[in-house]
C-alpha cells in the first residue's frame, strides 16, 4: 500500500504570548516571558507554586450563543486558534462538511475551570439540581475537539487525545496517520489548555513545579538551567492544518513542512519519572518512520519544562542520539508549560524557525545544569538552516511522541 | 397576589432570558413560543429550569406540568401558580 505524504498547509495559535500567531513569533523573537504572579493564588492552602503563564480570552462572543454555549474556555481558545488556521490554509468552509475533513483535539482532563465550577455547585450540598445541561459540554475530555467540530460543521473524523502533556503531539500524530493512510485529506489537529489553581495544584502536590521564583515570576521556569526548579503552567491553544500533499498541492496553498515521521510509546518503567530509554526508543521510531537518521536532523525543539528530573533524562536522550552537534532549544521559558497545548504551540514557533532560518533559544537558560551538559543547547538566537527537524514531548503516565519535520522546497 | 408581584415575577422570568439566552427585551412578550419564537432547544429547557429555579428560589426539576410550557405567558403562569398555589393569573386576557 503506498501510504500518502502529510504536509502543513496552516497555523493558529492563542497563546500567553497573544492572540495570533504573529504575536507568539513576535514574543519569542523579542525574548518576551508571559509568566507572571497569579494573584488570588495565595488562597489556596498548600499550593506553593503561585505563577503562571496566561492567555487572553476576547471576542468569544463574536461566536453565537448556540454554539458559544457548550465552550469553556479551552474550547473558545481552541475555536479561534481553529479559525486562524483555517484562514492561513485557504480551505474554504464548503469543503469541510465533506467527511473527509476531521479534527482531533487534546487536552490534559477537559475544561478544569468548568469541572472546578461543577464540582462547587454540587459538592458543598450534595445537590446536583443546580447543574446546567451545557456544564458537562463545558467539562468533558472531548469538549474542544467536541466544539471545533460541531462549530465548523466537521463531518470527518472527530477525535480527543488525552495524554497529559503529549496531547497535541498524539493528536498531530494521530491525524497525520489518518491522512497517510487515505482515511482523510485534511485533519485539524493540536491541543488545547486552560491554566486554574487546581492544574498547577496537580503538579506542585507532585513537586514538579516552580515554587522560588513566586517574586520574579519572569526568571521562571528555567529549562535545562543550573538553578531549575519546575514547570510553569499555562495555556492557550495550537491548531494546525495537516493535509495530504497531493491535495495541497492541487489547490496551490501554502506548505509550512511536510510530516515525515511520527512515533508515541510509553514507558512501561514509571507513572511519573521521565525515562530517557523510552524517549531514545521513541525518538529512533519516529526517525525510522522518516528514513531518516539523528545526523540528517537540524534541529531538536525539546520538551524541557524545567523539571529536575525530566531535563535530565531528556538531555542524555538527546545526547545519546545527537551528540553535541544539533541545537536544541525549549520554548517553555516564554509561554510556560501549555500542557495538552505545548505539543501544538511549540511545533508552530519551530515551523516558524524552520522558515525564517533560525533557532530561537531557551529563556531563562543562563548557566547549563551539570546534568544536561553534552548537548549543544542555544542559548542566543542561532542562524541556522533547518531542513529537518524533531519536535519530541513526554508526559505524566510514561508516555513519549515525538514527530519529525520535513522543509518542502519544491513548491 | 399584589399587581407589584406579578410585575416581578415578569421582570425576574424576562431577566432569564435575557441573561441566560441573549434575547432582546424588545421579544419577550406572553404570546412568544419560547421555541419557535425565542430559539430555545431541549438542552435550554434545562438551564432554563435551573436558572428560574435560582431567580425564585424553588424546586421545579421534577414537576410534569414544566413539559407543558411553550409560551413566555406559560411560564409567568407556571411560577404565579407556585407563588400563590394557584389563586391568581398573570396575563389580563387569562381566566382567574
Amino acid at each position: 500500500m503506498q501510504l500518502k505524504r502529510v504536509v502543513i498547509t496552516g497555523v493558529g495559535a492563542v497563546s500567553p504570548l497573544g492572540s495570533d500567531v504573529p504575536s507568539l513569533i513576535k514574543g519569542v523573537e523579542q525574548g518576551k516571558s508571559a509568566v507572571q504572579y497569579m494573584e488570588g493564588w495565595e488562597q489556596y492552602t498548600g499550593l506553593r507554586s503561585l505563577v503562571g503563564a496566561p492567555a487572553e480570552l476576547k471576542n468569544e462572543k463574536s461566536i453565537p450563543r448556540q454554539s458559544r454555549r457548550s465552550m469553556g474556555r479551552m474550547s473558545f481558545f481552541a475555536v479561534q486558534a481553529t479559525q486562524q488556521a483555517l484562514s492561513d490554509s485557504g480551505l474554504e468552509q464548503k469543503n469541510l462538511s465533506s467527511g473527509r475533513v476531521g479534527c482531533i483535539i487534546g487536552s490534559t482532563m477537559g475544561g478544569a475551570e468548568s469541572l472546578n465550577d461543577a464540582f462547587e455547585t454540587m459538592l458543598p450540598e450534595k445537590d446536583l439540581s443546580q447543574l446546567t445541561a451545557m456544564r458537562f459540554f463545558q467539562c468533558v475530555s472531548h469538549t474542544a475537539a467536541m466544539n471545533v467540530a460541531q462549530y465548523l460543521g466537521l463531518t470527518g473524523y472527530v477525535m480527543a487525545t488525552s495524554a497529559a502533556c503529549a496531547s497535541a503531539s498524539q493528536a498531530l500524530g494521530a491525524g497525520y496517520d489518518l491522512i497517510r493512510l487515505g482515511k482523510q485529506d485534511v485533519m485539524l489537529c493540536g491541543g488545547a489548555e486552560e491554566l486554574h489553581p487546581t492544574v498547577t495544584g496537580a503538579f506542585d502536590v507532585l513537586f514538579a513545579t516552580s515554587v522560588s521564583y513566586n517574586n520574579a515570576p519572569q526568571r521562571t521556569p528555567r529549562p535545562f538551567d543550573r538553578e531549575r526548579d519546575g514547570l510553569v503552567c499555562g495555556e492557550g491553544s495550537g491548531i494546525l492544518i495537516l493535509e495530504e500533499y497531493e491535495h495541497a498541492l492541487r489547490r496551490k496553498a501554502k506548505i509550512y513542512a511536510e510530516i515525515v515521521g511520527y512515533h508515541t510509546c510509553g514507558s512501561g518503567v514509571h507513572v511519573s519519572q521521565s525515562n530517557r530509554d523510552a524517549m531514545i526508543y521513541c525518538l529512533r521510531e519516529a526517525m525510522a518512520t522518516a528514513h531518516i537518521s539523528p545526523g540528517d536532523v537540524d534541529y531538536v525543539n525539546a520538551h524541557a519544562t524545567a523539571t529536575v528530573q525530566g531535563d535530565k533524562e531528556e538531555a542524555e536522550a538527546i545526547k545519546d542520539l545527537f551528540g553535541d552537534e544539533v541545537p536544541v532549544s525549549s520554548l517553555k521559558g516564554y509561554i510556560g508549560h501549555t500542557l495538552g497545548a505545548s505539543g501544538s504551540l511549540e511545533l508552530i514557533v519551530s515551523l516558524a524557525m524552520m522558515e525564517k532560518g533560525v533557532v530561537y533559544p531557551t529563556l531563562n537558560l543562563e548557566t547549563v545544569s551539570p546534568d544536561c551538559e553534552g548537548i549543544r543547547h542555544v542559548m542566543h538566537p542561532l542562524a541556522w538552516d533547518i531542513g529537518v527537524m524533531v519536535k519530541n514531548c513526554f508526559a505524566f503516565g510514561g508516555i513519549n511522541a515525538a514527530l519529525v519535520c520535513k522543509k518542502v522546497n519544491h513548491q | 397576589m399584589t399587581t407589584t408581584t406579578e410585575q416581578e415575577i415578569i421582570t425576574l422570568t424576562n431577566q432569564v432570558f435575557e441573561e441566560s439566552f441573549e434575547i432582546e427585551k424588545e421579544k419577550l412578550q406572553p404570546q412568544m413560543n419560547i421555541f419557535e419564537d425565542l430559539g430555545l432547544d431541549s438542552l435550554d429547557v434545562v438551564d432554563l429550569v435551573v436558572a428560574l429555579q435560582e431567580k425564585f428560589g424553588v424546586k421545579i426539576r421534577d414537576d410534569e406540568r414544566v413539559r407543558s410550557i411553550r409560551t413566555l405567558g406559560d411560564i409567568y403562569q407556571f411560577i404565579l401558580n407556585l407563588k400563590t398555589g394557584g389563586a391568581s393569573a398573570i396575563v389580563s386576557d387569562q381566566k382567574e
